[in-house]
């Protein structure tokens, strides 16, 4: 058995090593654009390989995939899939888990998305408007726009999205110059290059709450569910500082989160389902591969879909993958062959705490944060009962790492009590370091009990009022009284 | 004492100046005699400092010309000297910065002069200091050599032509100082937590005595500086602070609540009628006054004109008019009643008298029972809080009993010192009771 895994970050990091895992004693290829230490070890270790390239381009994956002749294809990141790397593999014969082109659109089109869940009535949408034009945009917010999301219309690498608060109206001024000025932004920054999409902007209603990714399997008919995860997206402690692609995660202990009832577990499995049915339904295509629902608990719905990834997230993935116990080799055949609801799916019962080490100068300034050599001491963090998923950093020649801008790696740890994980993985902070001085960061406060308590603090604030407008019959509804126009009732039913 | 806050935007398609504006608006209780607001455009610092109330002084113009994505913003209880408003300072050498302080800074004006700077006014000799101080680079060194010399009881915001916001909070932590964010589009620090929810931003933590921290465009770093000892000002919590505020983990709301019971407890007229409140920082004293010893309580004054913060006027005319507006007297809710009337201090005991006299003599209170929500204050403060000189202050001087005669209430009581640390909740050593003792925490030089 040989198995082909796209992708050089922490998540592939994790997932390659779920599938080493596996008592079938799998061979591992891997498709990377620079050289990850752990996957690479990983490949050798397991007699496989690795081809360097551009691990995007549908072409050099199935190339890949051909020279090695493996058996299956493993597609980490969503952008591959989006340029139809698993049509391409597919289309070869080989079975691949990761989503088709089409299918992917439920995270590459954030409109897409948010029409099929309108169409099909799932719950936990959100009202939102799609502008093929800048200008249109403009104009909307000038006229409507409050308190909103404003979004690149495609996925632009987790990028773009800013989601602003407009209550003081001795505030709004500034808020709106500030949406206009964001939505020119969009275009001429994030959606410049990507000509796979017509609409342009996306334009939500902006919700608040407590956020969770619920990752799962699908092979199009059913879904194996993983833990759920929080991940914590400000570059600070204590959630301060700009939006990066996640600074570290926690689980557990079991499927849940100390926030996150079993009815709202079971609600946004529910939730993400019914959209792999709807694509079917919709475009006559199989959902084969993974697909993680980014949820908000809001006072309008409870769970509510944030947004779509059409793999697992990262650092999500790295909390969960670990914990796997089915055997992966034995999960991709089921997906292959339509056959998952007969695979069990087993998780070691634990709590898990990643956190996310980055060079000073991420996320805003990538060109001072890339370049630097650095120095990760895995021996010394696995002695601490601690794990290194290497993330983006290049192996050098001279065997040294290189810093890549984003992420350096995360640590990854498990136990019975987050607090207690934490604050394993903060003595490993002085074992990771650029070794030309530049500094290295990460958030102390991940998986803290004060962090935890104020999560669960407003998760109960959430709770009660969703459950209010439950009672009230409110859910998905909104009414307003407008001098002159009477009740006006927004509702989605 | 002073109002200060900084407002750092993580993109530069923010115009901060508004966000400033308001969040000094509520501030503008710690000072009311000038404002000021600098921001940083991407390559320079633009001050623009003003006589008067932040809403008097600044308006579209002037908030329109202030463009930039990060910047600081101070009230001040100081009138201008001269013409010129100096706050906030700016000094260039060799770094641009401009710098906002609340507390005593005394000790940067002799460490300014050993380094060649003729500063006379502590805040802009910090800002010398600081700006010659981070030339050699780490603003974490400059700061820390720096603050050696202030006394541990100065809080301070710097912006820099570099794009820096630095903020320090004094190792006494004796001024409160916040830090709190709004999304991901900026982080901001304040004197109060009112500030950050005036602008929508959220609460994240206080400053610990002696933190620091260091926004830059690439990044946010925190830091401690020398040992934390912290005293925090007692005073804060009977009169300075806004009631929505929450300061040092303990919200100032509940801290007077809890006076107000401790009040009743310590000293209850069973036989009284009703409760008022001298507005406007004694309406929580007297809400739970009333509403622990289950008596009625009443409006017994309506304010004429904005409202002005009494007590830090900068002299004793501006003061006794202060008072005089705000306490129009409603002759329904006293007439031929036994009354409790609750105050927040009493410093000289002339404006006391005057309302107590006004009650009786012209509105036909029956009795007039004065409690003050404050201790016995005894003492002026070295660390910037505008209390008059001992001479001045009657508790140094009289009794209980005595100052009941002078301002002709029927009963008298202050506050007990015990009942005061008892609301507020913090260790008694960890608080500073100067005024009400005598005694300060560290050097206590004499501003």
């Amino acid at each position: 058995m040989k198995v082909l895994l796209v992708g050089e970050g922490a998540r592939e990091h994790a997932i390659a090593s779920a599938i080493c895992r596996s008592p079938q004693g799998p061979r591992l290829y891997a498709a990377m654009r620079s050289m990850n230490p752990g996957i690479r070890e990983l490949c050798l270790r397991s007699g496989g390989d690795v081809a360097l390239g551009d691990s995007m381009d549908p072409e050099f994956i199935s190339k890949a995939a051909d020279r090695f002749s493996v058996d299956f294809v493993f597609i980490g990141p969503e952008e591959p899939l989006f340029r139809g790397a698993a049509n391409a593999v597919e289309d070869m014969g080989i079975p691949c888990i990761g989503a088709r082109r089409e299918a992917a659109e439920i995270e590459m089109s954030k409109a897409f998305m948010r029409r099929l869940m309108w169409r099909h009535k799932i719950p936990g949408r959100l009202r939102f408007q799609a502008f093929r034009s800048i200008e249109d945009a403009i104009a909307y917010i000038e006229e409507y726009a409050e308190s909103v999301a404003i979004k690149p219309a495609r996925q632009a690498g987790g990028k773009g999205v800013k989601v602003i608060a407009d209550f003081q109206a001795y505030l709004s001024k500034e808020k709106g110059h500030v949406k206009a000025e964001h939505a020119k932004a969009i275009e001429a920054k994030y959606m410049k290059g990507y000509a796979d999409i017509e609409d342009r902007i996306l334009i939500e209603e902006r919700v608040e709450g407590p956020e969770y990714t619920i990752q799962m399997f699908t092979d199009g008919d059913s879904v194996a569910p993983f833990p759920l995860v929080q991940d914590n997206k400000n570059a600070y402690d204590m959630d301060i500082g700009p939006e990066t692609g996640g600074m570290g995660s926690i689980s557990g202990n079991g499927m849940l989160l100390p926030f996150i009832t079993r009815e709202e577990y079971d609600a946004s499995v529910d939730i993400v389902r019914r959209c792999v049915k709807a694509i079917e339904s919709e475009l006559g295509v199989k959902y084969k591969g993974v697909i993680s629902g980014q949820m908000m608990l809001t006072p309008i719905w409870g769970p509510t879909i944030i947004e779509f990834y059409s793999r697992f997230g990262d650092p999500e993935g790295v909390n969960v993958l670990p914990l796997l116990r089915t055997d992966m080799v034995e999960i991709m055949e089921a997906i292959a062959s339509a056959k998952l609801h007969k695979v069990k799916m087993e998780f070691e019962e634990a709590a898990t705490v990643v956190k996310c080490f980055a060079p000073k100068g991420y996320p805003e300034r990538r060109d001072l944060a890339a370049g630097h050599p650095v120095r990760i001491d895995a021996e010394a963090i696995r002695a601490m009962g601690c794990e290194v998923f290497y993330g983006s950093v290049d192996l050098a020649q001279d065997g040294g790492l290189i810093t890549g801008g984003s992420r350096i790696c995360e640590i990854f740890a498990k136990g019975e009590e987050i607090p207690e994980i934490s604050d394993r993985i903060e003595r490993c902070s002085p074992l990771i370091y650029c070794l030309d001085g530049w500094g290295v960061f990460h958030r102390s406060d991940i998986g803290s009990a004060a962090l935890l308590s104020r999560r669960i603090e407003q998760s109960n604030l959430i709770r009660d009022v969703y459950k209010y407008r439950m009672g009230k019959g409110l859910i998905g509804m909104d009414i307003d009284w407008i001098p002159g126009k009477g009740k006006i009732v927004h509702s989605v039913w | 004492m002073a109002g200060i806050i900084g407002l750092y935007g993580y993109d530069p398609v923010w115009k901060m100046a508004r966000f400033i504006y308001y969040g000094l608006m509520a501030l503008q209780h710690r000072g009311q005699e000038s404002c000021g607001i600098s921001v940083y455009d991407g390559e320079r610092i633009l001050c623009d400092g003003r006589a008067g109330m932040v809403d008097q002084a600044f308006g579209e113009a002037e908030l329109e010309a202030l463009r930039g994505w990060i910047g600081i913003g101070q009230v001040d209880p100081e009138p201008p000297k001269g013409r010129i408003v100096s706050k906030p300072f700016f000094a260039k050498c060799p770094i641009g910065v401009s710098l906002v302080c609340d507390g005593s800074a005394a000790g940067a004006v002799e460490a300014a002069r050993e380094r060649g700077f003729a500063a006379e006014d502590p805040q802009g000799a910090l800002a010398a200091l600081l700006s010659k101080e981070l030339a050699d680079g780490d603003p974490f060194g400059a700061v820390e050599r720096i603050t050696g010399r202030l006394g541990g009881a100065c809080n301070f915001i710097a912006l820099t032509e570099r794009g820096e916001m630095i903020a320090y909070r004094g190792e006494l932590g004796i001024k409160p100082m916040v830090v709190g964010n709004f999304g991901f589009d900026y982080g901001a620090i304040a004197s109060e937590s009112c500030a950050l929810d005036v602008i929508g931003a959220e609460l994240k933590a206080d400053l610990s005595p002696g933190e620091v921290y260091l926004f830059t465009p690439w990044s946010i770093e925190r830091r401690r500086i020398g040992e934390a000892d912290p005293k925090y000002c007692a005073f804060e919590y009977v009169y300075l602070a806004r009631p929505d505020s929450i300061i040092n983990g303990k919200s100032v709301y509940e801290v007077r609540r809890r006076i107000g019971e401790r009040l009743a407890l310590e000293s209850d007229v069973r036989d009284a009628d009703s409760v008022l409140a001298v507005p406007e920082t004694a309406i929580p004293f007297a809400l739970s006054f009333a509403n622990f010893t289950k008596k009625p309580i009443e409006m017994g004054f309506v304010q004429t004109g904005r409202r002005v913060r009494s007590a830090i006027r900068p002299t004793q005319f501006e003061r006794l008019v202060g008072v005089q507006l705000k306490l129009n007297p409603i002759r329904a809710a006293m007439a031929g009643r036994r009354v409790i009337l609750v105050d927040d201090s009493v410093v000289r005991g002339t404006t006391t008298k005057n309302t107590v006299k006004i009650m009786r003599n012209r509105m036909g209170a029956k009795e007039v029972h004065v409690r003050i929500g404050s201790p016995r204050i005894i003492s002026q403060c070295p660390f910037g809080m505008e209390v008059p000189d001992k001479d001045e202050l009657i508790a140094a001087h009289l009794n209980e009993e005595e100052v009941g005669k002078v301002v002709e209430a029927d009963t008298f009581h202050w506050l007990s010192l015990e009942g005061l640390v008892e609301a507020i909740g913090l260790p008694r050593e960890s608080l500073c009771l100067g005024c009400f003792t005598g005694e300060y925490p560290g050097r206590g030089d004499r501003n």
